[in-house]
């Protein structure tokens, strides 16, 4: 009789273990909960900023660039290589957008205003916008390219490439940028501006009779990027390319005998996060219209850190977009919230460090429980 | 269309034959002169821009042979750059004060002894100043301190009362780069306002907007802050996209910044920007050229200049606009 | 075949027939794996023809992908699975089911792979199905995958590469009974291996390379095993008393 009940409880605890299991291992959960963690304190810290929508709205705009690049950096990362030249990709984008927009501004440029009135040039302004659309992504998908081919074809390790045509676009940003520093007065007059950067749902967002020039309200730009977000995943998991990356992130000798074009595919991944960095340069300058040649530099590390932080393993083989897009939003919640109670920049520094090693050693412990059997917890 | 070309480029040539004859006519105060000097960031950086417009400027007036120098605000390349210098052997060395007065005191004092004339600017080195003033060693650029503290002042001015409350964003704990951000908070606070001094990341300081989220949670955390402060030239531009994004209407934030970038400039127009520090950058290019040239042809002795004339307002903005465009301010 | 400087295989004329199980055997470096990677697609040859049921193929038109659409399927254990990936996709890797757009249907290729592991391979039972990990099957396992990719995707000619390394008895016992089964079935194989009693007992044909040629073609019933072990010494005690 015992025996039996003992049966029937050791199974349905089973069952339970497995779900709790189950949820654990799908995308994205454990980090999700650390981020909900972070919020929570962050919220009993600073209640002002963190209970109000302002913040979250604040990070909405501004943050786009570096989701993109971290989404992009995913996949670079999940095929084994590394990408450090997308802060310049950034750099030299951002530059050829500003430059159509005011051509007037940059020497190869100029000769198309000539003997144009004011209102003449803020036409063409509006329309060479446009053209600095295709532009931006244009060049940014071809130094992607070159990128690609430096790797794929003359087989120099990603690291080195990029690391070394990161000099070569910020350079080449400088002097197309003929060394000035241009303001897009007005952009935010466009229509281009309406499709990109404008703002949905102002109605939700009223804050009295103040007239603004640029609406409160949720910022177009995150939402292009959530889809962007959706897409790649499905790339990632769901397509021929994307399991090509696996594949190669997994063991480049298994993925050519399994007949995947290892040579082809990662030009095609460079290009592709040429391509992306393309995107944010241009978005970062779209929201700010602003453009200066130190722009988009100093991102590097906490892209990189939040794509680990993530979950995406340095070993190649897997990736995670959900991941990468809550590793963002972990750092940048834990800098926001560091200010915000008056600390200094170097205690979120040092408070994101914690959080990275922490968050390394929760992916390892999902992805193998065993681990913690050998460091003497769980005497089963 | 072709002939019209084709007639400019007769008229071109012709100008420009003309203005040749003319100069090669008189002989240039500086004909002969050579200078090295130290721009301090990257080309075209809009902290750069103005003092290599003004050098070049300078150059080009006084016949001088301009070498210039890019360390991206390291003060180990200046310093290595000052030897590349001295090996060639210029009539003058023109440098900046960040590597500090003991890390140049022996080379400056190799480059004197060589009869290399050395100024400096941008920021200061007293002691060498003092030491080597007869030699021709001047100073071209604002007192970091001071230029906080004018910058504060016109935040004052604006409408700060004592017991009101403010936060100044910047560098405190990273040496001489916060001169200016204590210059303003301590102006500030000396005027009875509550300064909170707040750090900012490396990370902003090489990428302002992403300060922005930041600042709007300060804003919101602290909904009493009635200013905003900040001496990045980076980030100043930003500070009205601040205030929109953390609900302040336009005005209502008393904002103080530093540097005339376009987008401040606009800003400061429209009135969603209290005041910026004018370092006028240009003159801290033209003036170390023009001191070189005086102290090696007439061993003239080093003057100092504190190019800061005051903060850009609503006032004074209009006529500003286009040569800032041209990067000369 | 020269890589850079190394010439790794010289004068090579290697045949299989259509009903035929050819050993492959030689020392290590001697060349066989260099010679199987051109034969699947993985490699080009610096010089030499390919002729597949008697026609001949250009090397610009072959690959891995064009190996496998001529029904030539590789088993190399370790070095054809994607350790970090789940069965469904290790089965399909570079053949996914796809719709237009190159999006896979991944509901087919589980379904598809749930019903090899449990028809073609056996793993009944055992906690292994599609979702599961690479790295968390034992060698013999594995070694079940490949061969059940393989046999699904119905190959002609199935080329095995050392596949009994680190197996246990019972598991060398399967694959030397599939490889019997390949005749039986009227296919061929190529069959490297290092431990001849298997490959004596098994194969039509014996080839031994050796540093890059082919030095002996023998038949089967042509040498014991124990003739045959004396050979590849001899060949052995030749190679050193020349060096």
């Amino acid at each position: 009789m015992t025996a039996v009940v003992n049966g029937k409880a050791r199974r349905a605890s089973a069952q339970q273990r497995s779900l709790i299991a189950r949820v654990l291992a799908t995308e994205g959960v454990p980090i999700l909960l650390v981020l909900i963690a972070i919020l929570v304190a962050l919220m009993a810290l600073a209640p002002n900023a963190f209970l109000g929508w302002r913040t979250y709205v604040s990070v909405l705009i501004n943050y786009q660039p570096q989701i993109i690049c971290a989404l992009g950096l995913t996949l670079v990362i999940a095929s084994g290589e590394i990408d450090l030249s997308f802060p310049s990709v950034i750099t030299l984008t951002s530059l050829i957008f500003a430059a159509f927009y005011r051509f007037d501004n940059v020497f190869w440029l100029n000769w198309l205003a000539e003997g144009r009135t004011p209102e003449e040039i803020k036409a063409m302004q509006a329309q060479l916008s446009w053209l600095g659309v295709v532009a931006a992504l244009g060049i940014g998908a071809f130094v992607g390219f070159i990128n690609g081919a430096l790797v794929a074809w003359i087989g120099i390790p990603s690291i080195i490439a990029t690391l070394a045509t990161a000099f070569v676009w910020r350079g080449m940003a400088v002097f197309l940028a003929g060394g000035k520093q241009f303001a897009l007065r007005d952009f935010n007059q466009t229509d281009l501006w309406d499709i990109t950067t404008g703002r949905l749902f102002t109605g939700l967002f009223q804050s009295g009779d103040v007239v603004l020039r640029k609406p409160d309200g949720i910022p177009i730009q995150a939402v292009i990027v959530l889809a962007l977000a959706v897409l790649l995943w499905f790339i990632l998991n769901r397509h021929r390319f994307g399991e090509s990356l696996l594949f190669i992130g997994d063991n480049a000798h298994v993925a050519r005998v399994v007949g995947i074009d290892v040579k082809a595919t990662r030009v095609k991944l460079f290009t592709l996060m040429g391509a992306l960095a393309g995107l944010a340069g241009m978005f970062l300058t779209m929201e700010t219209e602003n453009f200066t040649t130190t722009q988009g530099q100093a991102s590097l590390l906490v892209v990189i850190a939040a794509v680990f932080i993530g979950g995406t393993s340095i070993f190649g083989g897997s990736g995670t977009i959900v991941g990468s897009y809550i590793g963002i939003l972990i750092v940048v919640m834990l800098q926001i919230g560091m200010v915000a109670m008056g600390l200094g920049g170097d205690i979120a520094d040092m408070v994101i460090g914690v959080v990275f090693v922490l968050a390394v050693i929760l992916h390892m412990l999902v992805e193998r429980p065993e681990r913690l059997k050998g460091l003497g917890f769980g005497n089963r | 269309m072709r002939t019209m070309i084709r007639a400019l480029g007769a008229a071109a040539m012709a100008t420009s034959l003309v203005a040749l004859a003319s100069s090669a006519g008189a002989a240039m105060l500086g004909e002969g002169v050579t200078v090295y000097m130290q721009m301090g960031g990257q080309p075209g950086e809009p902290p750069v821009l103005p003092r290599t417009n003004g050098a070049k400027a300078a150059a080009e007036a006084l016949g001088v042979k301009l070498i210039e120098q890019y360390s991206s605000w390291q003060a180990e390349t200046m310093l290595a750059q000052f030897r590349e210098a001295l090996a060639a052997k210029p009539s003058c060395i023109a440098i900046m004060g960040h590597p500090g007065n003991d890390a140049f005191a022996d080379l400056v004092a190799d480059a004197i002894a060589q009869g290399i004339v050395v100024t400096s600017g941008n920021a200061p080195l007293k002691e060498l100043q003092e030491k080597y003033q007869d030699r021709g060693f001047g100073y071209a650029g604002v007192d970091l301190y001071e230029g906080g503290a004018i910058t504060a002042r016109a935040m004052l001015q604006a409408g700060l009362k004592s017991g009101d409350k403010a936060m100044v964003f910047g560098n405190f704990s990273r040496g001489d780069r916060g001169l200016s951000d204590t210059g303003m908070a301590d102006t500030l606070e000396k005027a009875g306002i509550t300064v909170d001094r707040v750090e900012m990341s490396e990370e902003v300081n090489g990428n302002p907007p992403l300060s922005i989220p930041q600042l709007v949670a300060y804003l919101q955390q602290h909904p009493d802050t009635k200013a905003l402060g900040t001496q990045h030239g980076g980030i100043t531009p930003l500070l009205p996209d601040v205030a929109q994004q953390a609900g302040k209407a336009s005005g209502e934030l008393i904002l103080g910044g530093i540097d005339t970038d376009p987008k401040t400039v606009a800003a400061v127009k429209a009135g969603t920007m209290t005041a910026t520090l004018d370092q006028q950058l240009y003159l801290q290019g033209f003036l170390p050229v023009l001191q070189c040239v005086l102290s090696v042809k007439y061993e003239m002795g080093g003057f100092t200049t504190n190019t800061a004339a005051g903060t850009l307002s609503p006032k004074n903005v209009d006529a500003l606009v286009p040569l800032i465009d041209q990067g000369i301010r | 075949m020269a890589f850079g400087n190394v010439v790794a295989l010289r004068h090579v004329d290697f045949a299989v027939g259509r009903n035929e199980i050819v050993g492959l055997i030689g020392d290590n470096g001697a060349g066989k794996s260099t010679l199987i990677k051109i034969i699947t697609g993985v490699l080009r040859p610096t010089s030499g023809r390919l002729y597949i049921r008697d026609q001949p193929i250009a090397w610009s038109d072959y690959s891995v992908r064009r190996a496998h659409d001529l029904r030539i399927e590789t088993v190399y254990q370790e070095k054809s699975l994607g350790e970090k990936q789940p069965l469904w996709r290790n089965f399909f890797a570079g053949r996914q089911i796809t719709n237009r757009w190159g999006f896979i249907d991944v509901r087919k290729e589980k379904e598809i792979a749930n019903k090899i592991l449990l028809d073609t391979i056996g793993f009944r039972g055992v906690g292994i199905d599609a979702e599961s990990t690479v790295s968390k099957l034992s060698g013999g396992e594995r070694q079940g995958v490949a061969i059940g990719r393989a046999m699904y995707f119905d190959a002609d000619l199935i080329v095995l590469d050392e596949p009994t390394v680190a197996l246990a008895l019972k598991e060398v016992r399967k694959v030397l009974d599939f490889i019997e089964r390949i005749r039986t079935s009227g296919r061929a194989c190529i069959y490297i291996e290092h431990n001849l009693a298997h490959v004596h007992e098994l194969a039509d044909r014996l080839v031994v390379i050796d540093r890059g040629e082919v030095v002996s073609n023998i038949k089967r019933g042509e040498m014991s095993l124990h003739q045959l072990t004396d050979h590849l010494l001899a060949l052995q005690a030749k190679k050193e008393a020349a060096a």
